[in-house]
């Protein structure tokens, strides 16, 4: 067949299915366009409105869209290209299926639209009585929300090759702020946003990213993060980026808590353009007085240890159900799976047996993964049934396969790797009794329910074992430690915390070799430090618990307790003058700080101590 | 008599036709010359086949604003670096309104170090039969077309690219093209249509 030939039946498929389609939803009525059938379509009065609404917030200057969908000429200049891809559904963007349960600033096409794009383009793409063209759209330039309170810029530049497969980038910024502020927004500016597809804030709190960077402060490769959190302290906002994204501040009640030496993570994908692409990005932060009074939770649902996809496999099903320990708002939700990912679903199952569709999408495409914020909230009672149902293709008809030929691909953090994940952003209702933490019974159960999947899962064992001891369930918090320790003998942290744990138990001795254990695999954690010699101070042993304190003070110069502490383990030695020395800065950097004061009072008041 | 008459009418009537036909091939080719020409980036009239003296002759199709085709630049430099002189090959940009200075402009915002022509007229991509941008066209040295169409399989559809092509017909073509070997089956490139910019 010739070149000429197949451009023509390759634009009569693509209008001959759309018109099926709109058929189709027609129930076989007669087709009904949005004019009549004999009148022409027309740039001004039938496609304008369609690309302003839907095309030109990223199709204009300085936006993600390759080329600009503003005028009459761009549209001209693009009009079979149009056809096509809209008749494709790949433009605009929009993975979910219609469902029951509306989305948020959906971005889909109607089939009509879809056909009389398709018409206009058969017709000769005419452009039409000036009279019928809409204004045009409006876009604020610059920050969306405004100037922030505070911008902070990547330390340094990232530079994109001019090819290959795609990069993962994740810049850290460290957070300006020196004291704990709330957070109505954060407006992500990527760079240049037509490379960057995607890009996603993760809050480390406890600076864990840093130890990834090979060179200080330049960032590091990496499609997946962890970040450790050493309190509870979960995830509560989707902050998330891609093109065309308006940023909209979080509800009064629900501002995000900055701390300062917070870390916010910055995690890129970007796509190679032809040429390298240097990019800084930049975070508006904007500052609120209120601080949150609700608190969303991000729950995360997944079966990564089921992801074993043997090569060729065309159809391989992973799915995780989860039943809600308490009642719940669901906000929004977030599908995530890598490039062998095909159709990805979850459904909730209410206690009364009725069941609703909460996404679906039946062509999964990683390049366009969004977090999907819902209409209006979604109540889902106590005992609802979560399941996610996610089929993965590993044979060589998915295009996106990263290997040629298919190989057997597990669960990982690589971008050849897979991944089963199905984040939901939820807001428990608030009950009568007001000192429960309702999020802390959703992680127990959250934790729980994955050793149930996965009994040698570290993290779940330590989760649970968190949530024990800040519920009291001091016992069985520390089983729990000790089951996530035989899973991971060296890792520091949950060396520190059981250590910490047999501790606040009273069994000091139990604890101390857990809390070296903690140190030896991490000379430079503060817990351990701080733990270790509150533990020597317990059995009298001053001079090695100084030593510890300082090695804490040294670590974290602002924190009132270590310099408190120090100095009461100097003035115990004797050693008033150093002490003095150490209250005086716990109280600098906490005015209030009862111990320092207290002890500072005492060692001013005993004559014995004039010469010191 | 009756019959070798006829016969003879016959036989006139056919030669005339062919005669005829003969003539429309020679006349077609000088007005589409006179009418449809591709141009040097300084403006004045190009023509890729006379200046490559029995060389094949390579034509890549290319748009300043379609980013499938800009995704090609460091494959298509290396392409270059390849077949160096052995090969005439030229980045023929079909837009009517990319200026020379814009097409410069490309040019070095993506590292491209080959020569340009600018095709406003389409003769170019009619001669290639090409569709979309990013295309090709591979010419032998007499100038027959052997290949037109995907420079490799990255892209199946838009939004569809594999993490790295398994077929390399551009390659493969030029290299038909230097060794009389048979050139790849023509494939349909995927990008922009060049018929948006009639």
């Amino acid at each position: 067949m010739t070149s000429s030939g197949r451009t023509i039946v390759a634009c009569l498929l693509g209008f001959s299915s759309a018109t099926a389609a709109a058929f189709a939803t027609h129930d076989g009525a007669t087709e009904r366009p949005s004019m009549p059938a004999a009148q022409q379509a027309s740039f001004n009065r039938d496609i304008a409105p369609i690309l302003f609404r839907y095309c030109a917030p990223c199709h204009r200057p300085g936006e993600a869209g390759p080329f600009p969908l503003l005028t009459y000429a761009d549209a001209k200049a693009r009009a079979r290209q149009i056809a096509a891809l809209t008749s494709k559904r790949f433009m605009p963007p929009w993975l979910p299926e219609p469902q029951e349960l509306r989305f948020a600033d959906e971005l889909r096409l109607s089939d009509e639209q879809i056909t009389l794009i398709q018409k206009w383009v058969e017709q000769g793409a005419v452009e039409g009585a000036p009279a019928d063209l809409p204004p045009a759209p409006q876009f604020v330039p610059g920050w969306q929300l405004g100037r922030p309170d505070e911008i902070i810029e990547a330390e340094k530049p990232y530079t994109l090759p001019a090819s290959g497969s795609d990069m993962y980038w994740n810049f850290i910024f460290r957070t300006p702020v020196d004291r704990t502020r709330w957070l109505k927004a954060i407006e992500i500016r990527p760079g240049d946003k037509r490379v960057v597809h995607h890009a996603n804030i993760l809050v480390d709190r406890n600076q864990s990213a840093r130890r990834q960077e090979a060179e200080s402060r330049a960032g590091f490769p990496g499609m997946e993060l962890k970040i450790e959190s050493e309190n509870f302290d979960p995830d509560s906002h989707f902050l998330f980026w891609k093109p065309g994204t308006v940023p909209k501040p979080e509800p009064e009640s629900m501002s995000l808590r900055l701390d300062k030496d917070t870390d916010l993570v910055l995690n890129i994908h970007l796509q190679p353009s032809g040429k390298p692409e240097k990019i800084q990005p930049n975070l508006g932060l904007y500052f609120t007085d209120k601080p949150a009074t609700h608190f969303p939770l991000l729950l995360q649902m997944e079966n990564d240890k089921k992801l074993d996809i043997p090569a060729g496999e065309k159809r391989f099903l992973v799915t995780d159900e989860f039943t809600l320990p308490v009642d719940v708002d669901l906000l929004a939700i977030y599908p995530h799976a890598h490039y062998l990912g095909k159709d990805l679903q979850a459904l909730a199952t209410l206690p009364d047996g009725s069941a609703k569709t909460l996404i679906h999408i039946p062509q999964w495409n990683l390049n366009w993964q969004a977090v999907y914020h819902y209409a209006d909230p979604v109540p889902l009672p106590k005992g609802t049934t979560i399941s996610m149902r996610y089929v993965y293709d590993n044979s060589s008809q998915n295009l996106a396969n990263p290997n040629d030929p298919p190989r057997r691909v597990a669960a990982g953090n690589r971008s050849s790797d897979e991944m089963a994940h199905l984040w939901l952003q939820v807001l428990p209702r608030t009950s009568s009794n007001a000192d429960f933490d309702p999020r802390m019974l959703l992680q127990e159960s959250m934790a729980r329910h994955n050793l149930e999947k996965n009994p040698a899962d570290f993290e779940a064992h330590y989760n649970l074992a968190a949530m024990l001891q800040a519920r009291g369930a001091q016992a069985e918090a520390i089983q729990n430690f000790e089951l996530a320790l035989r899973l991971r003998p060296q890792d520091a942290t949950a060396n520190n915390a059981l250590g910490a744990a047999l501790l606040a138990a009273g069994r000091i001795s139990e604890a101390m070799p857990y809390l070296n254990a903690a140190l030896r695999a991490q000379p430079d954690n503060f817990d351990a430090h701080y733990n270790l010699a509150s533990a020597l101070v317990s059995q009298d042993k001053f001079l090695e618990a100084i030593e510890h304190y300082r090695a804490a003070v040294r670590l974290h110069p602002d924190d009132a307790n270590a310099e408190a502490n120090l100095g009461s383990a100097l003035a115990e030695t004797g050693q008033l003058s150093e002490a003095k020395l150490h209250f005086r800065r716990a109280l600098r950097i906490d005015p209030n700080h009862k111990l320092a004061r207290e002890n500072l009072e005492q060692i001013n008041s005993d004559p014995k101590n004039l010469q010191q | 008599m009756h019959r070798s008459s006829l016969t003879s009418q016959h036989l006139l009537s056919i030669f005339l036709s062919l005669a005829a036909a003969a003539l429309l091939l020679l006349v077609l080719p000088c007005s589409l010359a006179a009418q449809k020409t591709a141009l040097h980036l300084d403006g004045t009239p190009a023509d890729p086949f006379l200046a490559a003296s029995g060389k094949p002759v390579v034509l890549i199709f290319l748009r300043t604003d379609c980013p499938i085709s800009n995704r090609y630049a460091p494959l298509l430099q290396q392409i270059s670096s390849r077949y160096g002189a052995k090969v005439a090959l030229w980045l023929v940009y079909p837009s009517r309104t990319s200026s020379a200075e814009k097409i410069r402009q490309h040019e070095h915002d993506y590292g491209y170090k080959l020569p340009a022509l600018r095709d406003p007229q389409h003769a170019l991509v009619t001669q290639a039969q090409v569709q979309v941008t990013p295309e090709a066209a591979v010419f032998d040295a007499n100038h027959r077309l052997l290949y037109h169409g995907r420079i490799d399989d990255l892209y199946q559809d838009s939004g569809r690219a594999r993490p790295a092509a398994t077929t390399h017909e551009l390659d493969d073509a030029i290299r038909a093209a230097l060794s009389g070997k048979t050139p790849p089956p023509n494939a349909p490139g995927v990008g922009c249509y060049i018929a948006d910019l009639e």
